[in-house]
């Protein structure tokens, strides 16, 4: 390699990198913007207390709001919910999804476009248009729900399937699921596409058919697809908000109470919104330890 | 080609010229936000602007509607930031005071006698429901209340009468099921929470009574009295009582929409609804509807005739560029002729009382409304509007518990005064 090799190369090298850095401005500027700013704020204004209709009189509490939080019953709740979600959606709608997809894949020979698609559909329509679809569904006194259970003579909830605090939160997580389970399915069924037809025939001289195969070839072949799957899951189920809000608005009771309904009760209805900032610091951490976390497991996938 | 691109640029110049002249120098744009879905409010706005010309032809007002739950939202970020509205929609009572206290609301009563200034239009009385500790912060243009509203041909057909008390309507509500106990005698919508709390609102008043409810309310009351009175028991027990016997299942899970339905389908005939429920019915087809009030509540404080009612109106926000030409449109929205037009229009029960008999063709439940107003003794506000924001969501999810039966009517009295005295202990 000559000099003026070296120097072409180097050159090229700095202009990449203010290429990237001028690439690079506008996201930065969005992000500083909306995200950072306000981020850098909410833990700021976590350390006051004021109300929507005093933002210029802050009262330095220090760490009161984060204690608050600690013993507000409502706020485990929440939590507790979220988790819920979480871990149920997973699997809703990554479990679900899979079968879906490993049927779509190797399972039905004929109408594949037209399940794929009709599954799909839920995902096409927006988030509060579904839950007032499940309401009128769910409700109690002319939902289709109840008529088919009474038609055939099963028991329906006294307090209906979205005033029960026993059983709202799972009403919700049927709905999130409904809609959401198409595109985990056509996103594992991407990667199912991915494997080669040969494994699963070397799979077969060996003697691995069927859920074998699916369990020892499928599965280990789109881990990666799948983490991503559940990545994505995580992430909706901690932001949950429209779904709650549509259909229960986190009651009754507060049984159906979720991090993103609570945080806006507090700021908009009880006008908290140094406590509300307090309880987005701490969502904040825990989706940051939670994508940590996937982030790990992705890079060792 | 040249000579053609120059006279078009020297178009646009006085074009943009012009403009500056005749709008910069005196205009004065006044936004306006209100809540939206109102019959009529269309025409009641074009009217409101020529009204506020003929004053001040150089006032522009600029008309923003609002969905109900985001406006809530939005009102209260937009008052703190520098664009919001000049004038704006508010209900009267804790959230129309929180604003002036927090300084966010103009004191209007330098405007009241100005020329058109709302002074010349509206009673004292009127006047004095957008007050706080003095001074006049809103223009209660208008107001709503709640009544029983009822089949009067079901009624007639199975001889059932008015009921004039509390255990009255408890008979009625088991009369209605012994006829049919597929009938829902009062159908009950509480997915939201608040229609429950006019209900509580109303017992609260006709059995524990404004006089005792007072100092609770305004958390004025010494600690170890606050909301102590074993009278708030007994009304959330009558709640118990009428969920037993007059609603439908799963009322924490059906809408108050589809409940107004289910009247104006005459599948139930009873409801218990507010004064915008009228044109409601009516617009669903049912128009022979009768109305009655609330029951007295025998061996309660009042005597029936104290009646639910919360005044609305406008605001001037405190930030506005042109304080006098926001009270302007703020006054001029009660004046005769849009006070008219707005019981008109979109079916308002104004605060401009005095030219309801001028009303043409009013439908016989304004009428009623109207007249049964004058007729009462005094009023009551909702509790939701009324109470401090943390008693008041106390008492939503209360009502939520105590339908359910997750909590009894004492549990969701103690819960109530745990938050109450820690509303109070942080004020």
């Amino acid at each position: 390699m000559n000099k003026t090799q070296i120097n072409s190369i180097g050159f090229s090298l700095s202009s990449d990198r203010v290429s990237v850095i001028i690439l690079l401005i506008p996201a930065l500027i969005f992000c500083t913007v909306f995200i950072f700013i306000p981020a850098f704020w909410a833990i700021v204004g976590s350390f006051y207390s004021y109300g929507m209709t005093s933002l210029n009189d802050w009262k330095w509490v220090g760490f009161d709001n984060y204690i608050k939080a600690s013993q507000d019953e409502f706020f485990w709740i929440a939590l507790k919910n979220n988790f819920i979600i979480v871990f149920a959606s997973i699997v809703l709608q990554v479990g679900v999804g899979t079968i879906l997809a490993a049927i779509l894949d190797r399972g039905i020979k004929y109408g594949k476009v037209i399940f794929r698609t009709i599954i799909f559909t839920p995902m096409v329509i927006s988030s509060v248009a579904v839950s007032i679809i499940w309401l009128l569904i769910y409700d109690p006194n002319f939902g289709i729900l109840n008529n088919i259970l009474k038609a055939i003579g099963l028991p329906t909830p006294t307090m209906g399937w979205l005033g029960d605090p026993d059983i709202s939160i799972w009403m919700i997580m049927i709905v999130a699921g409904w809609q959401n389970t198409g595109f985990m399915m056509v996103l594992i069924l991407a990667g199912l596409q991915g494997v080669s037809k040969e494994v699963y025939d070397a799979a077969e001289i060996d003697g691995a058919t069927g859920v074998k195969a699916f369990w020892y070839i499928t599965l280990p072949m789109i881990r990666n697809i799948l983490i991503v799957a559940i990545l994505i899951t995580t992430i909706g189920a901690f932001k949950v908000f429209e779904f709650v809000y549509v259909l229960t608005q986190g009651g009754p009771s507060n049984a159906t109470q979720v991090l993103g309904t609570y945080i806006y009760l507090q700021a908009f209805n009880l006008l908290h919104m140094g406590y509300a900032n307090a309880l987005s610091v701490i969502l904040l951490i825990i989706a940051l330890i939670l994508g940590w976390f996937q982030l790990k497991a992705s890079r060792r996938a | 080609m040249k000579y053609y691109f120059s006279r078009i640029w020297a178009g646009i110049l006085i074009t943009l010229l012009s403009f500056s002249f005749t709008s910069s120098s005196y205009a004065i744009d006044i936004k306006l936000w209100d809540l939206s879905a109102r019959q009529g409010q269309d025409e009641f706005y074009e009217l409101l602007k020529k009204e506020v010309k003929k004053y001040n032809p150089d006032i522009n007002v600029i008309v923003t509607e609002w969905e109900n739950e985001a406006y809530k939202t939005q009102i209260q970020l937009a008052l703190n930031g520098d664009d919001g509205p000049d004038v704006f929609f508010n209900w009267f009572g804790e959230d129309s005071a929180r604003l002036a206290r927090a300084g966010l609301a103009l004191d209007l009563t330098p405007y009241a006698d100005m020329e058109g200034g709302y002074g010349n239009f509206i009673s004292k009385g009127w006047q004095d429901a957008g007050a706080v500790d003095g001074k006049i912060y809103g223009v209660a243009n208008k107001a709503v209340s709640k009544y029983f509203y009822y089949d009067p041909a079901f009624f007639d057909q199975h001889n059932l009468s008015v009921p004039t008390t509390f255990g009255e309507l408890i008979d009625t509500c088991k009369s209605i099921k012994a006829i049919d106990s597929s009938i829902v005698p009062w159908p009950m919508g509480n997915s939201e929470r608040w229609k429950l709390n006019h209900v509580i609102t109303m017992l609260n008043q006709r059995v524990v009574g404004a006089e005792n409810t007072k100092a609770d309310y305004a958390l004025t009351a010494p600690d170890d009295e606050l909301f102590t009175n074993p009278k708030y028991v007994e009304a959330w027990e009558k709640v118990v009582e009428l969920n037993e016997n007059c609603f439908n299942d799963a009322p924490n899970a059906t809408n108050p929409e589809l409940t107004r339905s289910m009247f104006a389908a005459q599948i139930s005939p009873m409801m218990y609804c507010g004064t915008w429920c009228g044109g409601i019915f009516a617009s669903e087809g049912f128009t022979d509807f009768k109305m009655f009030r609330f029951p007295r509540v025998e061996g309660g404080a009042d005597d029936g005739t104290v009646g639910f009612l919360v005044a609305e109106g406008m605001q001037v926000s405190a930030k506005t560029k042109h304080p006098e030409a926001a009270a302007l449109v703020a006054s001029i929205n009660v004046s005769d002729i849009m006070a008219l037009a707005d019981a008109e229009l979109r079916g308002s029960l104004i605060s401009n009382a005095a030219l309801i008999d001028q009303m043409e063709d009013a439908p016989h439940w304004f009428t009623f409304y109207v007249n049964d107003i004058a007729d009462k003794s005094a009023h009551v506000n909702v509790l939701d509007v009324l109470l401090e924001a943390n008693v008041s969501n106390a008492y939503l999810d209360m009502g939520t518990e105590v339908l359910n039966g997750t909590k009894s009517p004492q549990e969701a009295m103690d819960f109530i005064r745990k938050v109450a005295l820690e509303a109070k202990a942080a004020m």
